[in-house]
């Protein structure tokens, strides 16, 4: 009885330890063992909530998510892991060493990725492999852009972790994928997402651009032809509507495909357009021209000397392309004259002339809904050498957004407007969450306007300098600008010329603002010839495509059959 | 002491004990619903295993339960005297088909042969040896052969015991190993077998226990119990998962269904680490019931014993007891991180047919005994079939233990 007793005790006594260290876990230790819980259920992997798409003015796809599987791996429980790597590489095109040692087990790691968002032939050929134990897919989301390379830096692209880099994919993340990004979710061992529903409930809104998918076709496709003619190093385009700031097309090279980000160098995905500062030359003359008419300093018949076309100023001597007598003020912007210009800008003084510098939102961000806009640098001259300098286009440095946004306002009556390119944003059943707020400031009175675009017209006319921009049938008012590059690694200036045009068309109704810019072009250096005719290429195609009336059609038997808000008339 | 009202230990006409039955039935089928619960989403491992539905192991438990219940009746009807007469012979069947394990007939998981293929399931002879060694023990103890204070008649089955682990520790189980000792050892001192030989015993279990971990891996699995989280993703793997489970369990639970560890982070979350699910589902209260339940059924156990008044009945049910006890503490204290042992399955609640088989048939027969001892001189129509030999005069008589 007493053995009896004493084991029964003993046992009885074990289970009641038994107890203690279950109270020991289960109470004392429950917050610490739970925390080390929670944090090897939420892995460092992200999955996207189903991101928006991204639709030009018309409504068509430049951006679109696609289903794509990533297969991934446990090393440790994958079988025979050579014969599975044999095949593997051969289905998805990859080498079988990088294969194999991914499969290769370190005795840590329980997730690892073979290869992410396969593409449909290679996930055609797993489907004809039977996989292994270990082996298993995700299902993420692949960003795909159908129109390809087309209006690329605009767009904007995803990383391989679907990280929004450049362009409205960044810039709208939040709105595209409606919770700022990312869902963390929760996987057991293996890497299976737990948490289901996750992606249904978060679908992003979509977007739709001021982008116009064909006019951006047009533009892209004659920058393309121009960059092969002229071997620039780098060249931009900006169509604008004038009247609303809405960017209808934007195109910068070189240029990438954002469905292969890798394949190109980091300086392709650059938008030029908004990011490349450059000193403008002679297309910065609408200043001095706005200042000297709005404040009554001069009328467009005010003649000035221009000296054969030498003048100094401060013991620096400024020279014009052409030599010229006396010309009247309208002439030297026609024919760009500096020296006449910078009589003008004397006049003016400093302070009026800078007045306007800083009403046309030189050296400031226009504000555009993209990413890493530059705002260029733009202060107020306190000497003489730099008040001329500064009148004909040097010693400032400028974003061709802000010059295309300049002439707008003299394109639409004296407004500034504020360049976009998103013009609203929907839900995904087609609800409009909100649209571009579309403002505009008035920089000039609609009687200098008037003026302005009468000069700038007669730039394309004969006896200016941009007459290769000219659009058949339709005035062109335009201006040209050339200047020489600042090589910042010599601190001086290269031989290299950024060539500018910049206008828009029709006269009579302007439907579209355009500058042109080319940097470093071979072979030619004026604006008027190397920019000039891109121009008027674009121009003309973009007519044609927006069934824009010349100006000499016989209007009489036209049935008018209404515009839509860009002023675009339709056929039926 | 005498008998409770309802219980009569005269003879074998008595009633089984309730509570015994309450207890065994509600373990089992608490079991069942647990063994629902931690295999109810598939997860990669169990596909590995073929287990593709989430029914897939629940019902090929419930079958093994009916199965079980028929072996645990058959155990009750059958005489315990009868059993002892023949605990020679199962002890050398179940050596046979433990060692058939290591022919081709064997099947090996996990780095260890401890299954026997048998249509459509696989068989684990470990779980019967065990059984078969407390009705052996529980013969030969009581035998007049057997004397306590003679150093040889102690050591015999001592040696066997000592051959049965040789072949446990070959599958590699070293659970299995260690509860036939601990069984042995206590079956030895309730016996009466002199203290000093018990503890010569012990102090040669500690070389043998030294030698054995000579072997780094053995040595690795030792050193990573008593520090789970040096290696926690390696050697301490399941050790940590099952912490976690029971620290995420807490007072009450995260609830039914909704563990998170049993989703691929404890490989063997419905067999030997079923408690630790238990733990994390249903807390700190329920994991502390199931710890009572089998304190009391072992009491219960202990006390239906030491009402018998023949010492093979005596000792029998002592084994018995000590039997699921024994495996219930160890596996409490592997996955608690209080043993370093693995592979030992929680009696009556984890996944796995033979040891459910086996435990159910000890719990037939002690039933049978809590019905009371027929008296001794009774007739015994198969004993006089089966031999001639006299009917054997218990020593130890009605006053034995009192």
């Amino acid at each position: 009885m007493a053995r009896s007793l004493l084991l029964s005790t003993a046992i009885a006594f074990a289970f009641f330890v038994v107890l203690v260290r279950l109270g020991e876990l289960m109470l004392l230790d429950h917050q610490e063992l739970s925390a080390k819980a929670a944090s090897q259920y939420r892995r460092e992997d992200h999955i996207e909530a189903g991101r928006g798409k991204i639709y030009d003015r018309r409504g068509r796809e430049l951006a679109v998510s696609l289903d794509a599987r990533s297969l991934y791996c446990d090393p440790a429980q994958v079988v025979s892991p050579r014969k599975v790597a044999m095949e593997l590489s051969r289905a998805i095109d990859m080498g079988y060493p990088q294969v194999a040692a991914r499969l290769a087990p370190d005795g840590k790691r329980h997730f690892v990725w073979i290869k992410r968002k396969l593409t449909e032939e290679q996930s055609d050929a797993l489907k004809g492999i039977k996989l292994g134990p270990g082996l298993g897919f995700v299902d993420e989301p692949k960003r795909y852009y159908p129109e390809g390379a087309l209006a690329s830096q605009v767009l904007g692209y995803l990383n391989m972790d679907n990280q929004a880099q450049d362009g409205v994919e960044k810039e709208y993340a939040g709105t595209l994928t409606n919770k700022g990004g990312k869902v963390v979710v929760e996987r057991d061992a293996t890497g299976k997402i737990l948490s289901q529903g996750v992606q249904l409930e978060s679908k992003g809104d979509n977007i739709v651009l001021t982008i116009d998918d064909g006019l951006q076709y047009i533009a892209e496709t004659a920058l393309d032809e121009a960059m092969q003619k002229w071997k620039a190093k780098s060249a931009s385009v900006i169509m604008m509507d004038p009247y609303t700031g809405g960017i209808l097309a934007m195109a910068s090279r070189p240029s990438y495909n954002p469905n292969d980000p890798g394949a190109s160098p980091a300086g392709s995905r650059r938008d030029r357009a908004i990011m490349d500062v450059y000193e403008p030359g002679s297309v910065f003359k609408i200043v001095m021209g706005s200042a000297a008419l709005e404040d009554g300093v001069v009328t467009p018949q005010t003649v000035f000397d221009c000296h054969g076309g030498r003048y100094t100023v401060g013991g620096r001597t400024f020279h014009d392309v052409e030599k010229n007598g006396l010309l009247t003020f309208e002439q030297i912007i026609q024919k760009s004259s500096n020296v006449g210009s910078i009589q003008v800008a004397l006049k003016l003084g400093a302070d009026r002339y800078y007045k306007y510098a800083k009403l046309f939102g030189f050296g400031h961000k226009t504000g555009v809904d993209l990413p890493s806009e530059s705002g260029g640098y733009a202060r107020k001259p306190h000497t003489d050498v730099a008040l001329a300098s500064m009148a004909i286009g040097y010693g400032v440095s400028v974003t061709p957004l802000q010059i295309v946004r300049a002439y707008s306002a003299v394109a639409n009556g004296g407004y500034l407007v504020y360049p976009h390119v998103v013009s609203r944003i929907t839900a995904p059943d087609g609800q409009v969450i909100s649209s571009f707020n579309e403002q505009s400031k008035r920089v000039l009175r609609p009687e200098t306007a008037a003026i302005l675009k009468n000069i700038f017209s007669m730039v394309t006319q004969k006896g200016g300098t941009a007459e290769e921009a000219a659009v058949n049938g339709n005035a062109v008012c335009g201006k040209t600008g050339t200047a020489r590059l600042f090589d910042p690694r010599t601190g001086r200036y290269s031989d290299k010329y950024a060539s500018t045009f910049v206008g828009f068309v029709p006269a009579r109704d302007p439907k579209i603002a355009m500058i042109v810019v080319f940097k470093a072009a071979k072979g030619a250096i004026y604006g008027g010839v190397v920019a000039g005719p891109v121009f008027s290429s674009i121009a003309e195609k973009a007519f044609a495509y927006l069934n824009v009336p010349r100006d000499d059609a016989d209007q009489s038997n036209m049935v008018y059959l209404g515009k839509d808000e860009h002023g675009a008339v339709y056929t039926p | 002491m005498n008998p409770e009202p309802g219980f009569s230990f005269h003879d074998g006409s008595g009633k089984p004990d309730r509570m015994l039955i309450i207890l065994t039935a509600a373990l089992v089928l608490f079991g069942a619903l647990m063994i629902y619960s931690s295999t109810s989403v598939v997860t990669s491992a169990m596909v590995k295993r073929h287990a593709t539905t989430s029914l897939f192991y629940f019902k090929r438990h419930v079958m093994t339960i009916i199965l079980a219940l028929a072996a645990g009746v058959a155990a009750y009807k059958t005489r315990p005297r009868l059993l002892g007469r023949l605990s020679p012979f199962l002890l050398v069947i179940s050596m046979g088909l433990l060692l058939l394990v290591f022919t081709r007939f064997g099947i090996s998981a996990g780095g260890a042969r401890r299954w026997l293929r048998v249509w459509p399931s696989t068989f684990q002879p470990s779980e019967l040896v065990k059984l078969a060694m407390v009705i052996f023990l529980a013969w030969y103890l009581s035998r007049d052969f057997f004397e306590p204070d003679r150093l040889w008649k102690v050591l015999l089955p001592v040696g066997v015991m000592v051959v049965f682990q040789a072949v446990f520790l070959k599958q590699p189980d070293f659970g299995g190993t260690l509860t036939l000792g601990f069984i042995t050892i206590s079956m030895l001192f309730l016996a009466g077998a002199r203290l000093r030989y018990l503890g010569g015993l012990l102090t040669c279990v500690l070389p043998a226990v030294f030698y054995l971990a000579h072997k780094p891996y053995r040595w690795r699995r030792i050193i990573s119990f008593l520090n789970p989280w040096a290696d926690a993703r390696g050697e301490g793997f399941q050790l940590v998962q099952s912490l976690i489970a029971f620290g995420r369990g807490g007072l009450g639970g995260v609830g039914l269904g909704k563990s998170m560890q049993k989703l691929s982070f404890l490989p063997e979350m419905h067999t030997d680490f079923i408690f630790s699910i238990i733990g994390e589902e249903l807390g700190f209260f329920a994991a502390g019931l199931v710890v009572v339940a089998f304190c009391a059924l072992f009491l219960r156990s202990v006390r239906i014993a030491n009402k018998m008044s023949e010492k093979y009945h005596y000792l029998l049910a002592w084994g018995i007891a000590l039997m699921i006890a024994l495996q219930a503490f160890i596996n409490f204290c592997v996955v608690t991180g209080l043993m370093p042992t693995k592979g030992l399955p929680l009696p009556f609640i984890s996944y796995g047919g033979s040891s459910l088989i086996v435990n159910l048939m000890a719990m037939g027969i002690l039933l049978r005994l809590s019905k009371g001892e027929p008296p001794k001189a009774a007739p015994d129509r198969l004993k006089e079939l089966l031999e001639k030999k006299k009917a054997r005069r218990s020593v130890y008589g009605a006053g034995f233990g009192r």
